[in-house]
């Protein structure tokens, strides 16, 4: 039955590959930049452990041990962190079958592993029990077991958040336990890079060694089953070994739990009518584009996806410009920096992204409302940009205004009004004709924030990535005029950089708009046909 | 209610063009051909009921005259408006009944109206006066600011007939309206429609409830297997087949029949 599932997924991967253009592009593009992701962290690390092996085999244990509870940690939250973009089995619907609650929860950890991103932790514990060596018939167990740890550990975790996010009280701290699982990452990122870089490798890891009751976390287990069995301490590594395969199991268990659970509890509902206002659209602005955005506008507040999107980037980006104020980061001084608060209007690369590049995708089946209304195409892209607009405004001043307060540097701060009308420009440009030329399907509206569309393919990742490269080189220009008014003995004069700041800005975007528009009325059966979940 | 229910009822005033229209239309899904050279004439005023089995291309056909897929062949049309080369002026002109799962979850009954008000064009304070009206009517009054996403089955069908003529648009194109609705919902939507009928709307309805469909509609349209097959009145329809209702008369129709029983029996 297991099987089963695996091979369900297998076809529907095939049979999206097959019958999706979007994927028939995104998906051996997907596995081309895992397969080279993969390969690189693979050497690093067989690298390392050839290092350690040669100059200081004491330490190699300890950073066998870091590195698989870090490729545990990072696999298991990354998901969660940015959203999740392969498709999944869902077991809502594997429920109505006669499974039992072990064959699911095996069947959905088994059929998980179907996807590109496997090749990733494939590659690496490949490297890794080649560059141990020693006994085979441990250290292909052994890898077994950390793949089922990652299947089951992922779903788990996945699972976990879903279960929150099922209550009103979940939803409202979502954005806060997102927000602290990715700048918990990042300054971990930090800590880790820090001290790596001050006492070396070897130095770092045994540093901070994992011994004691925390050599038996699973991931921790798995590598110390490999590497007494190298060293031929068979004793131990059998029983590191089966420490692993009983917290596999106790995941395992806890998943199933949690899944009967999920699949016998219903969502709740949002507050009815508490805060909503009665008096429907009619009071503030009127019309087609000001309704248009005051609906977006609603919709960012409302669903917990697109709020997770302006809350937990805005603050995850400031944490990160704060520990670079403070000098915490490593990365450097801001303090001393006439143009710190011109960094803000940068940040729009970050902010709303995902947002400003899908702009149809996050109308998911309610597109077949908005395209049978008469606005004209360039209306509702107008609507929706300025939406996208004023937060994007309102976050790049609470971040200006921050940086300028924590550095005292004011003088330059009137320079991020043009600065930011470029990058809104630039962003918008972009983000119109990434979304009329490939709309992304997000999960049904209602659904849990974590839900998967059962057809997301590999293209948002690609197109997300593209598109962030594109809205990077277009604002080169306009910045680079900048920083040629504020330093490098302020070679242009400040008016000359506002004003081609604001006409690169706005020319982009105006040009943009005009074609978007012209395509988006030749294609939005297919602008339809994309976004719709079924 | 001080305003008839639908303005301009006619797309046509001297009535010498069909309301709505297809010529030749074909579309294709792959090598399947859901909609297969289908002629198509409604003229104002009609309550033009589009039948067929699952799958035989109402729902495709209703799609691609209002704008939602893109003809293969041929051409559809509101009126004098062909609807690919005039979308605005078709759009303008129409309402239509979503699936119930197709509205804007995360607006308000109230919201959802004042949206589709505003962006067919009413002013602010038409759009307050009908949207209030429409509630009272609809019997949502008192869930016209609870989120759409929370109504239940019925009231989505109810709220979303009320986005579909907040405007009050010459035609009518309704997928399935009455699909999983109660009965008091049921009639209300019913006696609402007749209401828009009597006022001159040209309405175009896909349903699989048989019994409205004869008590509503004033002509028939079977499709099978992506071809319009027939085209009569319900009591032509009855003669032509030789039977005493629609449902008897749709099953002769479309060529249906009666399982076989003893499958489950294993016999």
């Amino acid at each position: 039955m297991v099987f089963r599932l695996v091979e369900l997924k297998a076809r529907l991967t095939w049979n999206g590959f097959r019958h999706d253009r979007q994927r028939r592009i995104g998906l051996p593009v997907a596995a081309i930049l895992l397969g080279w992701l993969g390969l690189w962290l693979a050497q690093a690390h067989y690298r390392n452990i050839i290092l350690l092996q040669q100059s200081d085999p004491a330490a190699l244990p300890h950073y066998l041990a870091w590195t698989a509870l870090i490729a545990f940690i990072v696999w298991v939250t990354l998901p969660v962190i940015i959203f999740p973009l392969d498709e999944n089995l869902d077991p809502q619907q594997l429920a109505t079958l006669p499974l039992t609650p072990n064959q699911l929860v095996a069947g959905l950890a088994a059929s998980s592993l179907v996807a590109p991103s496997t090749i990733v932790p494939l590659a690496l514990l490949a490297a890794n029990a080649v560059a141990i060596g020693g006994a085979w018939w441990v250290s292909i167990p052994a890898s077994l077991v950390f793949l089922a740890l990652l299947a089951v550990g992922g779903q788990l975790f996945s699972a976990t958040v879903s279960a929150v996010l099922r209550t009103r009280r979940g939803r409202d701290i979502a954005t806060f336990l997102i927000l602290g699982l990715a700048a918990g990452s990042f300054f971990a990122y930090r800590v880790v890079s820090d001290t790596v870089a001050e006492l070396g490798l070897a130095g770092a890891v045994t540093s901070t060694p994992i011994t004691g009751w925390w050599a038996l976390l699973p991931p921790v287990a798995v590598q110390k089953a490999i590497f007494d069995a190298s060293t031929g301490h068979v004793g131990s590594s059998l029983l590191a070994l089966a420490s692993a395969s009983a917290g596999l199991i106790i995941l395992a268990m806890t998943w199933r739990r949690l899944l009967g659970w999920l699949l016998s509890t219903p969502v709740q509902q949002s507050k009815p009518a508490a805060r909503a206002r009665r008096g429907g659209m009619t009071i503030g602005p009127w019309g087609v584009v000001p309704t248009m955005a005051r609906k977006e506008l609603r919709f960012y507040i409302r669903d917990p996806r697109q709020r997770l999107v302006w809350t937990g980037t805005v603050i995850f980006v400031g944490l990160a410009i704060g520990g670079a104020v403070m000098n915490a980061t490593g990365f450097f001084d801001l303090r001393d920096r006439a143009w710190a608060p011109l960094i803000a209007p940068i940040l729009v690369l970050f902010v709303g992204l995902p947002i400003a590049l899908n702009l149809f995708g996050w109308e998911r089946n309610a597109a077949s409302y908005l395209f049978v209304l008469p606005p004209k195409p360039h209306q509702i892209l107008l609507g929706k940009n300025l939406a996208v607009a004023g937060g994007l405004a309102v976050e790049t001043t609470v971040l200006t205004l921050g940086l300028a307060f924590f550095t005292s540097q004011w003088t330059w701060v009137w320079l991020v009004v043009p600065l930011t009308v470029a990058a809104i420009g630039c962003q918008l440009a972009v983000g119109n004709l990434v979304s009329v030329l490939t709309p992304l399907r997000l999960p049904r509206e209602g659904t849990d924030v974590f839900a998967q569309s059962t057809e997301q393919g590999c293209l948002a990742i690609v197109s997300q990535t593209v598109s962030f490269f594109a809205i990077g080189l277009l604002l080169v220009p306009p910045a680079a005029v900048v920083v040629l008014t504020v330093d490098f003995g302020q070679a242009l004069a400040p008016w000359v950089a506002v004003v081609a700041a604001i006409v690169w800005g706005s020319v982009l975007y105006g040009v943009s708009l005009f074609v978007s528009s012209r395509l988006l009325r030749r294609r939005i059966p297919e602008v339809l046909n994309w976004v719709q979940v079924v | 209610m001080t305003q008839p229910l639908i303005d301009d009822a006619s797309t046509d005033t001297h009535g010498t063009l069909p309301a709505v229209w297809a010529k030749g239309l074909v579309r294709r899904f792959g090598k399947t051909v859901a909609v297969d050279h289908v002629d198509l004439s409604i003229k104002p005023g009609e309550f033009y009921g589009l039948l067929g089995q699952n799958g035989a291309g109402k729902t495709t056909t209703i799609k691609t005259i209002v704008g939602l897929l893109r003809p293969d062949e041929g051409t559809v049309g509101i009126g004098q408006f062909d609807t690919w080369r005039n979308p605005t002026e078709v759009k303008s002109r129409i309402g239509v009944l979503p699936e119930e799962f197709n509205l804007y979850e995360r607006l308000t009954g109230a919201e959802l109206l004042d949206f589709t008000a505003a962006m067919h064009g009413l002013d602010r304070e038409e759009a307050a006066r009908r949207r209030n009206e429409l509630l009272d009517l609809l019997d949502l009054l008192e869930a016209g600011s609870k989120m759409v996403g929370d109504y239940s089955r019925g009231m989505r069908k109810k709220i979303a007939l009320g986005a579909a003529i907040i405007h009050r648009p010459p035609v009518l194109f309704l997928d399935e309206p009455f699909e999983g609705v109660d009965a008091v919902s049921a009639r209300l939507i019913r006696r609402l429609l007749q209401q828009a009928a009597q006022g001159g709307t040209t309405i175009v309805f896909s349903s699989h409830e048989m019994h409205l469909v004869e008590k509503l509609c004033t002509r028939i349209g079977i499709m099978v297997a992506g071809k319009l097959t027939v085209e009569e009145t319900p009591d032509g329809l009855c003669q032509r087949m030789g039977v005493d209702n629609v449902e008897d008369a749709f099953i002769a129709a479309v060529g249906g029949r009666t399982p076989d029983s003893s499958w489950y029996s294993g016999s």
